[in-house]
């Protein structure tokens, strides 16, 4: 008895300090989980039949889920949080080929938002915390939580078909079971890591098997913005294919004759060095390295062929055309209800009152009215700007040199029809409808195209276009600047209009105006307003090749300087 | 007593240490290094994939005996990417153990688990296991871990689809789901990656019929594979396997040719699935279809209950049958 007591002595004032640590640590977590709970979504079904999990990202109430948890329930859910309340929510935006989608929930503007960290930082053996609504367990939607390590890092997942395909994701041995899928991944800190989106599943059925995959959050960030606009958001593919060499190199090895890439110079052969500038080391780093962007992106590339080091950017083109949210394949739809019972999704939905306003059906959009919303919301600052009279009052000298010492040597003359250019003994007129590459002044590829456009958004704004649209956001190359974007369209002529935050005016502007032919792109500076005429004051001409800029310097011509 | 109850419940406490300390980030480096992922042939629920743990700078791998290293045609993917082809050396039944060697260059070496430096654990040990599970990662990718407890120390009572498991030495089993898809021959290592034991298989507990996640603890592998890395097979003894009397699914169709219908539900009606040609059992007359209906003057409820009563007959003696075929009840006498 006495050696026991001695022994338990001995014992206690060695461990005393890990079971202080081991407290501290619950303590920390319960803290942790009374934090980020708030945040987490009970996703379901209006019809009352089956749902997922979600996550708010915003006060205004944005939350994001997985595709194939709101899919199947039409244009508005209802969503429960840790208060006991049910709120209605609207689709806004989806990511079939991720498999995230973006809603709103209603009647509040305090919505307590999940605060992200930054997957990128995540290590294999990191603890987690999944939170969600698995089996639809709680009916006050306080969520369930689970507890685990981070089994691996930059996982792929193979898509269902062509969507669904989970690229750089996060592996868990968190529980993970049917209903927590569009529920929200937290490190140890409570910072907001990835969406539980898909599981190992195989000779158990569908319950957790120790194998759970998250889609980053850095991911999901980099889509947030498109998703917000109302878009059916794709991603991307980059017109190459590469395998990994047996010394570790990604060495390409076909390469479409229609990409950017090809007209860049990379041919099959080449290795490939950086993508998006990150260092790569096998094919499958650069699967999933392209994954994680939205369609559209520019990234830059850089490769080494015989003539030794290369760079250059190139745009993602998209992998599907979405004209709808596409079907899911049925043995990735959600059970509509917990038990697995398939309930009827194809009564007529009647929505309620509350989003009535908030939601906008067309063709190709997963929700027009966000689209429109935030189309507004990038114009309206211009809407103080003054407009022109008419057409004919911008028109341009440019000085090509670009030293402000020096006299303008082109004029720019545009109808509705066609824009020219002079300088010197040479001319070029280009058709506004159907542009010709050949048209194009030399030395500025684009050129008159681009500033045909420029004219028609000056002088019309949105009324310059058959369509405008908005399309997210973006970090501008070669700017490195963070800027929304509005998409027009002309006839065959698309451009791409990058706003930087608090300026009325764009940054910048590429035209795609003919079919395997670089886009003109021209990034402006120092917006001015003379006689009702706004222009930059500087343009600046990107050369596909080089990445590099010429900045010519532009003035309204004066009536006086027009003598033709 | 309360005092020794709370020193046991003191001790405990001591071995979960929080799941935050995260296995240290070199240790887990270290565990990585060593692990091969195996590829092979498969089909059906047979996986054509596994895991194995390099024990010898010359390539020596050690993984459970199963399929995959049987078949041929095996590749190994090691930690940094490389891939060797590789060949079976020696497999072990009992210990469910095999030793592939890696075909290396000349004077490679590779980055090996010493099993001298194997740790002994005790349930409440907290462990990390590290496998090629569902083949998530590929090529130099780092394999899966999960963490989870060692919850007992026991003798595994397992079947593998119709055949009762061989492995009999004391097993951990693990609160960690292990029993995956390819995990077999995964690396289990304590919370500071110190070397524990070998991952288990996917197989069933014999009564409870649920997938069992274990791990065969390395120091009793050791000498076990001491004699596999001398090429030395060990096939089953037949006495481990009379000793319940009871005849398995394995000897039924050594013994008499004859394959019974694999036991799926809490009870299996005793049907004859397979008779081999020119067997005892075709010579009894025994046919695909037959119900058992009787052995002796036992009555046959179960297929699980064929292997015992017939395992009750001594060598020599004819075991009488009576079976149903279409309605029919025949009699047949099955040479012992």
């Amino acid at each position: 008895m006495r050696a026991v007591i001695v022994l338990l002595i001995l014992l206690t004032g060695r461990h005393i300090a890990a079971q202080e640590s081991l407290q501290q640590r619950q303590q920390e977590r319960i803290s942790v989980l009374q934090r980020i709970s708030p945040s987490v979504v009970c996703v379901m079904d209006p019809k009352g039949a089956g749902g997922g999990s979600g996550v708010l990202i915003s006060s205004d109430g944005f939350a994001v889920s997985n595709y194939h948890v709101t899919s199947g329930a039409g244009s508005f859910l209802k969503c429960g949080l840790n208060d006991g309340q049910v709120y209605d929510a609207v689709i806004v935006g989806i990511d079939p080929t991720g498999d995230v989608s973006l809603i709103q929930l209603l009647g509040r503007t305090d919505f307590p938002a999940a605060t992200p960290g930054n997957s990128d930082l995540v290590r294999t053996g990191d603890e987690v915390l999944a939170l969600g609504n698995p089996f639809l367990l709680a009916s006050d939607f306080t969520p369930t939580v689970t507890c685990g390590i981070v089994s691996g890092t930059h996982r792929y997942q193979y898509p269902a078909g062509t969507f669904l395909e989970y690229t750089d994701c996060i592996q868990i041995d968190a529980s993970i079971n049917p209903g927590n899928s569009g529920g929200p991944l937290f490190d140890r800190l409570g910072n907001w890591i990835g969406i539980n989106g898909r599981a190992s599943f195989e000779k158990r059925g569908r319950v957790n098997s120790g194998a759970a995959y998250a889609i980053s959050v850095n991911q999901v960030l980099l889509f947030v913005e498109h998703l917000k606009s109302g878009l059916i958001i794709d991603h991307g593919r980059t017109g190459f294919t590469a395998e990994t060499s047996d010394n570790g190199e990604v060495v390409i090895s076909q390469v479409s004759e229609l990409s950017e890439a090809y007209r860049r110079g990379l041919r099959p052969g080449a290795i490939l060095t950086t993508f998006a500038d990150r260092p790569l080391s096998s094919a499958n780093q650069l699967q999933n390295l392209i994954g994680v962007f939205p369609e559209g992106s520019r990234l830059p590339i850089q490769w080494i062929d015989d003539d030794g080091q290369h760079r250059g950017t190139i745009r993602l083109t998209p992998i599907h055309d979405f004209e709808a949210a596409p079907e899911l394949p049925m043995e990735r739809r959600q059970p509509r209800k917990p038990d697995g019972e398939e309930g009827t999704a194809d009564e007529a939905e009647t929505l309620p009152e509350s989003i009535t306003g908030l939601f906008e059906e067309r063709r190709g959009y997963c929700n027009f009215h966000f689209n429109r919303l935030r189309t507004d919301e990038i114009l309206r600052p211009l809407q103080t700007q003054p407009v022109p009279a008419d057409a004919k009052s911008w028109r341009l000298q440019l000085n090509t040199t670009g030293d402000s010492e020096q006299q303008a040597d082109a004029v720019i003359a545009i109808t509705a029809e066609t824009i020219g250019m002079r300088q010197g003994e040479q001319a070029w007129l280009q058709a506004r409808k159907d542009p010709d590459p050949s048209e194009e002044p030399v030395g500025f590829p684009g050129l008159l195209t681009a500033l045909g456009e420029l004219s028609s958004f000056v002088l019309q704004r949105e009324q310059g276009f058959d369509e405008v649209i908005a399309f997210g956001e973006t970090t501008h190359l070669p700017l490195q600047q963070k800027c929304r974007v509005l998409i027009s369209r002309n006839s065959l002529t698309k451009s791409r209009w990058y706003f930087a935050e608090d300026q009325p005016w764009p940054a910048a502007v590429d035209v795609e105006y003919a079919v395997s032919t670089d886009e003109a792109r021209l990034v402006f500076r120092d917006w001015q307003t003379v006689n009702a005429v706004s222009f930059p004051r500087q343009i600046g001409v990107v050369d596909a090749n080089s990445e590099t800029i010429t900045w010519l310097l532009a003035d309204p011509l004066t009536r006086t300087g027009e003598a033709e | 007593m309360k005092n020794a109850m709370l020193l046991v419940t003191l001790i405990s406490c001591l071995w979960f240490s929080p799941t935050s300390a995260a296995a240290d980030e070199q240790m887990q480096e270290n565990a990585q290094r060593v692990i091969v992922k195996l590829f092979g042939a498969g089909g059906g629920t047979l996986d054509s994939y596994g895991t194995g743990i390099v024990v010898s700078a010359d390539g020596h791998v050690l993984t459970v005996a199963s399929h995959l290293i049987t078949t041929g045609g095996l590749t190994a993917v090691t930690a940094d990417g490389s891939r060797f082809t590789a060949t079976t050396q020696a497999t072990s039944m009992q210990a469910d153990a095999a030793i592939v060697k890696l075909n290396l260059a000349e004077n490679q070496q590779l980055p090996f688990l010493d099993l001298a430096t194997a740790a002994d654990a005790v349930p409440g040990t907290p462990v990390l296991a590290f496998s090629n599970m569902f083949r998530v990662a590929a090529g130099s990718e780092p394999v899966s871990v999960v963490h989870g407890v060692i919850a007992a120390t026991t003798p595994l009572n397992a079947v593998q689809g119709r055949w009762k498991f061989p492995l009999r030495t004391p097993v951990w089993i693990l609160d960690a789901i292990t029993n995956n898809s390819g995990a077999a021959g995964g690396l289990l290592t304590s919370q500071t990656g110190k070397p524990l034991g070998l991952i288990g298989r996917e197989v069933r507990h014999e009564e409870s019929r649920t997938w069992v996640n274990y791990a065969v603890p390395l120091k009793t592998l050791q000498p076990v594979v001491e004699e596999l890395m001398q090429g030395k097979s060990t096939r089953l003894k037949n006495a481990d396997e009379t000793a319940a009397a009871t005849l398995s699914d394995r000897q039924l169709t050594a013994q008499f040719g004859l394959t019974m219908m694999p036991s799926l539900l809490q009870r299996t009606p005793a049907y004859v699935d397979r008779v081999i040609a020119g067997s005892a059992a075709a010579e009894a007359g025994l046919q695909r279809g037959d119900l058992i209906v009787l052995i002796g003057d036992t009555v046959i409820t179960d297929v699980r209950e064929v292997g015992r009563e017939m395992g009750a007959f001594r060598q020599g003696v004819k075991i009488p049958l009576t079976v149903d075929r279409s309605n029919q009840l025949i009699n047949l006498q099955l040479t012992n």
